[in-house]
């Protein structure tokens, strides 16, 4: 009898115990996307204002970004419907040239000496497993703040940023605007010309 | 003469159209979600509470918006055009601006700008019938007027209720009032616009008491050189921010054109939606 009370009260310790762990783990990155993305974005602007060499900004920042950012998925939205017809060969080696470009574009624009301050609005719930986050970014010079919205979608119980607005235009419909001709007229070939090609230009950081 | 001079001026003193309207700070997400909602799928029924794969369907398969584009051509050689004249003249100018007067004193002068401008964001958002916001605006010229030492300062960045006010301008009345954006158009030197913005963008200018000296040829508040002075100033003091975020564009940019003319569509259509 004694023995029995033992197991019952041993097996609702384990029912507690397991109820807790499931509690605390829904409680780290995926039950919270502003505190991943709060997490995610301090990451980098860390790296990007540390002191460090400009040179090598694209290295250190690129793990995280490809942590953060659904490149997969951007790259799909910026492509549009003509994705379909792509071969997965076509679609990896744009997804690879296509986040290389966005690496580059986002290092160059975070380096500097004065970090900005980041202040969160409110999540909104776009779908079940999408939403969007509104920040406000105020540079230290006493530039005028501006409005960036990020999108995340819960991949694999883990939050990625498949779009980014700057003041209302979003990233990958500005970019879907521009290869939208591209991929009617040259399909993959086209696009993978055209990424190589703009790969291969200078980027010029003090512009 | 006079009148030459004046339409260069107000040419030149919104060659950063695109600059001054990403400029505008807002938390507000309607337009954003609204733009979601454009863009996405109906919703299926059975849309999974945590994907772990990419939903096929969902993303990715909206086509290129359409855009009224009808004078492309011509458009495009007005582009290049203003891509010239934006880096061989007015990056030059931008530059020797920004190495001759300090951070500190840009910031102020754009402010002191800024608050400028206040009679043309007060007169769209009585004209919306936005009172409350109208009366923000006043706040907002007072305490940056005042404690701002006559606008240099944003003071009211640090007040709640008046940090984040959405600047009116006559195109975006014109929206509320329900004119379409007509057509895209390249104006030369002024940059990137619909057919309502540059009916506003004139309004505007009507509207502003500053510009009235070159309007008007008996109703002046200044004189001639005083009102050409802050009209080349507020230029020069705008042309940096105008010249960067036109080179960051370009420099991401596939395609520089419809990079600028997406960016510029998407902003004001946001920009309607507050």
């Amino acid at each position: 009898m004694y023995a029995d009370k033992g197991g019952a009260a041993r097996r609702r310790w384990l029912v507690m115990v397991s109820f807790c762990a499931v509690v605390l783990s829904s409680a780290a990155a995926p039950g919270d996307p502003v505190g991943q993305l709060r997490g995610q974005v301090d990451q980098v602007l860390a790296i990007a204002y540390s002191g460090q060499s400009n040179e090598t900004i694209v290295d250190r920042v690129r793990p995280l970004l490809e942590k953060d950012f659904s490149f997969e998925l951007v790259t799909r939205q910026a492509i549009g419907p003509g994705w379909r017809q792509f071969t997965p060969a076509d679609q990896q080696k744009v997804t690879n040239l296509f986040s290389r470009l966005v690496i580059r574009i986002y290092a160059a624009r975070v380096v500097g000496t004065q970090r900005p301050s980041i202040a969160y609005g409110k999540m909104v719930t776009l779908a079940p497993d999408r939403c969007e986050i509104p920040t406000r970014v105020t540079a230290p010079n006493g530039d005028r703040p501006y409005a960036v919205v990020y999108r995340l979608i819960n991949l694999s119980g883990s939050w990625r940023i498949y779009d980014v607005l700057i003041e209302g235009v979003s990233f990958v419909a500005n970019y879907r605007a521009q290869f939208d001709e591209l991929v009617q007229r040259g399909g993959a070939p086209a696009v993978i010309k055209t990424l190589e090609a703009k790969l291969a230009e200078p980027i010029n950081p003090n512009s | 003469m006079n009148y030459l001079i004046a339409s260069l001026l107000l040419l030149f003193t919104c060659v950063s159209g695109v600059a001054d309207q990403v400029n505008q700070p807002n938390l507000s997400h309607r337009s954003v979600a609204k733009a979601e909602a454009k863009t996405k799928n109906p919703p299926t029924k059975n849309r999974p509470t945590a994907t772990t794969t990419i939903p096929e369907d969902e993303l990715g398969n909206a086509p290129a918006e359409k855009v009224n584009d009808p004078f492309a051509r011509l458009n495009h050689t007005t582009f290049r055009l203003n891509d010239s004249v934006t880096i061989h003249a007015v990056k030059p100018l931008a530059r020797g601006y920004e190495y001759i007067v300090p951070s500190q004193v840009r910031t102020g002068l754009s402010n002191f700008f800024d608050n400028l401008d206040f009679p043309v964001r007060f007169g769209n958002d009585v004209l919306q019938g936005r009172f409350v916001r109208s009366g923000q605006e006043a706040g907002k010229f007072v305490v940056n007027t005042t404690a701002g030492i006559g606008g240099l300062i944003r003071v009211s960045d640090h007040v709640s209720s008046l940090a984040d006010v959405p600047g009116e301008d006559f195109g975006l009345t014109l929206a509320r009032w329900g004119f379409s954006s007509g057509p895209y158009i390249v104006v030369p030197l002024l940059g990137p616009s619909t057919v309502r913005d540059l009916t506003g963008y004139a309004g505007d200018f009507a509207l502003n008491p500053l510009n009235w000296y070159l309007i008007f040829s008996n109703h002046r508040l200044i004189s001639n050189v005083v009102g050409y002075s802050i009209s080349a100033s507020r230029f020069v003091v705008r042309a940096p921010a105008g010249v960067r975020t036109y080179e960051q564009m370009k420099e991401a940019a596939i395609d520089p054109y419809i990079a600028v003319r997406n960016a510029y569509l998407s902003h004001r259509e946001a920009q309607v939606g507050k």
